[in-house]
């Protein structure tokens, strides 16, 4: 059984399965709720999963197993998860993510200051957490998911190439930035400023007349009909949305 | 300052209120004291009248009559006669001191009559060509024997008391002057003390003439300060305490919340039962917002939660708010519509991640009210040094009833306990608050559309220098 079947929709099989195959080492010492999110990775069809009660089984576990991905929580009865990320950093370059009952924003701070991917406040639902964990992976380790499906056409992100029917239509620099920030975000609203800010770097006002440009010149490479998108949906004055899969 | 100022001001002009009543007090104490004086023009008439009393016999001898003698009586003086030419005293009193002489030449009757005769104060008239002179007992009259003015005093009279007068008043400004500094000078810390102890830490010096007063400051403010610190300690425990369970809440709660959706999306269990478990996730995230809602809310209450202000483009942090919420409505069963100024960012001086959590706020509300879907317009206005944010739904909207008790009770932590507020959740009361901590405003009322309509309002930073 699956919890999230709109977002493995939008993903090629080849990538849902690169993205299920990887090792994911679950650190909390409470072990009901170790038991629980076990449980709700398996039925979204992750099946490499260990867990750890405590700092130092966490530390074997990495050194031992190498997981892909660590997911944290912040108070451990021998040590906090800040510390032990700081320690986790000196052994792997694995993504980390937070699950914690720390709620402030200083907390937050703290942890993404440490270099985590993420950080999910307890309660949560299962949902949030597996499309928060599909997309760490996704995004570290995206040489295997390179190739994305759209309406009507295949967008190859390691050559910045739309491959459509026998062509090859090439991105610029700006359409590639731009893209990819979309594409990270698949199936989700991106707002003008933040793709603003990926092609354009810090500062980035002023530039909604460019972006729009670069839009229009991406849809005429990925859309069929680029005056009547299905791709690259405009989201009136707040921003663009990436739709990819198969058609619907 | 303005009020030390004040003061001196009264106290000038109480002053020269006070010096003219002085001077007229004196004048009057003067005239009084002068009134019974014995008149010197008294003992020169008398010597007149002598001379005219004087009655000349037969033989050349002098006599007084009656009523000259009650004179000299009256004046206990004695009396002589002077005659004209020889000089000679051809007729004297009674009662004449020995050591008086019987013979005068003019260069001792001009003396004589100027002063004194033997220390005896003279006065003097005329009988004929001949001379009275009156000596009056020695401690009678004290008389001027040089009294003369240079003619330029007295010409310059009026010139010379005024200059006086303006020197006099001119050199009492400046005592009175050094005097109020001085005083205005120790009395200036106390009066600053005493104004700012109500509101912040002070301490006055215990030094000069009000020592003990800026003592007592000192003490008020010692009392005042330890009454804050008890009074923030109390509000920390209980902010401390609410975040202690709101955290403890949350591991219990990730289950309760985790099995429950797996439990509703679990296929092999009746339709039942999955609705139910379906019922409990969603009053389980409830329970997750709320938590969230109360520890928050405590914290702005009690000033916990430091702002982090920034100069923050509101147009680029409303849309990520405005987005945030849409992404997490895959099915568009609430569609946002957004209009902002065409063009010019809006800045205002805010802490992002509040700021999101307000908008945010009033979506979910929007969402809460409306299960079944409600259409929503977020509209950014700025005019001169405001912005208006205006979310408005065309849900179920409001009532009028309900709308009175949002607008008139006060926060939750002051409420009188009858819970309605925490009965509709916090989440307006947040958005209230975090507009507070900004200083700003909120507004609800009924949308055009008869839907819920929440304005907030922040003054900007357009206009002034930016960055």
């Amino acid at each position: 059984m699956i919890v999230l079947p709109m977002i493995i929709e939008q993903r090629n099989k080849q990538e849902w399965i690169a993205v299920k195959n990887k090792k994911i080492l679950l650190v909390d010492d409470e072990e009901q709720l170790l038991d629980m999110v076990v449980s709700i990775l398996k039925q979204d069809g992750y099946t490499r999963i260990r867990t750890a009660v405590s700092v130092k089984e966490a530390l074997e576990a990495v050194r031992d197993w190498q997981p892909h991905l660590c997911v944290l929580d912040v108070m451990l009865p021998d040590g906090d998860g800040f510390a032990l990320l700081t320690k986790l950093r000196e052994m792997t370059d694995a993504p980390v993510l937070f699950l914690t009952a720390r709620g402030e924003e200083e907390d937050k701070f703290r942890g993404f200051g440490l270099g985590a991917d993420d950080y999910v406040v307890k309660p949560f639902l299962p949902r949030e957490l597996l499309f928060r964990i599909a997309a760490i992976l996704r995004r570290s380790y995206k040489e295997e998911a390179s190739k994305v499906r759209l309406a009507a056409c295949e967008v190859d992100f390691e050559r910045a190439e739309v491959l459509r029917g026998d062509q090859t239509l090439p991105l610029t620099a700006k359409e590639y930035e731009l893209l990819k920030a979309l594409y990270r975000n698949a199936g989700r609203i991106v707002t003008i400023d933040s793709l603003c800010e990926a092609a354009w770097g810090e500062n980035p006002y002023g530039y909604e007349n460019s972006l729009m440009a670069h839009i229009r010149r991406i849809r005429e490479k990925i859309e069929e009909n680029p005056s009547k998108p299905v791709s690259l949906l405009t989201v009136k004055g707040l921003g663009y949305k990436l739709v990819t899969g198969e058609k619907r | 300052m303005k009020k030390t100022l004040k003061l001196i001001r009264r106290f000038l002009m109480l002053m020269i209120c006070i010096v003219p009543l002085l001077f007229i007090l004196n004048i009057a104490l003067l005239a009084k004291a002068t009134w019974g004086e014995r008149s010197a023009n008294g003992g020169w008439t008398a010597a007149g009248e002598i001379g005219e009393l004087l009655v000349r016999e037969e033989n050349g001898e002098y006599t007084l009559a009656e009523e000259g003698r009650r004179i000299l009586e009256t004046y206990e003086a004695w009396g002589i006669l002077v005659e004209d030419g020889t000089g000679d005293v051809v007729w004297y009193s009674d009662n004449l001191p020995k050591e008086v002489p019987l013979h005068y030449s003019v260069a001792e009757i001009s003396w004589h009559t100027r002063g004194y005769i033997a220390d005896y104060p003279t006065t003097t008239g005329a009988r004929g060509a001949d001379l009275v002179i009156l000596g009056h007992p020695k401690t009678a009259y004290w008389k001027l024997l040089w009294n003369t003015f240079d003619y330029d005093i007295i010409a310059g009279a009026p010139k010379y008391i005024l200059a006086f007068l303006a020197l006099n008043g001119a050199l009492v400004f400046v005592i009175y002057m050094v005097l109020a500094g001085r005083i205005m000078g120790s009395v200036k810390p106390v009066v600053r003390g005493m104004e700012a102890v109500s509101e912040e830490e002070v301490y006055v010096r215990e030094k000069g003439l009000l020592s003990e007063v800026a003592a007592a400051v000192n003490r008020v403010n010692e009392k005042l300060r330890a009454q804050e610190r008890a009074l923030r300690k109390k509000e920390n425990a209980r902010a401390g305490w609410i975040s202690g369970v709101s955290h403890d809440i949350r591991t219990p709660l990730s289950m309760v919340m985790g099995y429950a959706a797996e439990l509703e999306a679990d296929e092999s269990l009746p339709a039942e039962a999955r609705k139910k478990a379906g019922v409990i996730r969603r009053q389980s995230v409830k329970m997750k917002n709320l938590v969230g809602d109360l520890n928050l809310a405590s914290k702005l209450e009690y000033q916990m939660q430091p702002l982090k202000l920034e100069n923050l483009n509101l147009t680029v942090a409303l849309r990520q708010a405005v987005v945030d919420f849409m992404n997490l409505d895959p099915e568009g069963k609430y569609p946002v519509d957004f209009q902002c100024p065409e063009g010019e960012a809006v800045f205002i001086r805010g802490d992002k991640v509040l700021l999101q959590r307000a908008v945010t706020n009033v979506l979910s509300n929007s969402q809460m009210h409306n299960p079944e879907g409600c259409h929503v317009e977020v509209r950014l206005q700025a005019e001169e040094g405001k912005a208006h944010i205006f979310l408005e739904d065309d849900g179920v909207g409001v009532t009028d009833e309900r709308l009175q008790e949002i607008a008139n009770t006060p926060h939750y932590m002051m409420g009188s306990g009858s819970g309605t507020q925490l009965r509709h959740g916090l989440g307006l009361l947040i958005v209230r608050q975090i507009a507070q901590a900004h200083g700003g405003s909120v507004r609800i009322d009924h949308g055009p559309s008869g839907g819920f309509l929440v304005e907030i309002t922040f003054s900007t930073l357009n206009g002034q220098a930016v960055r």
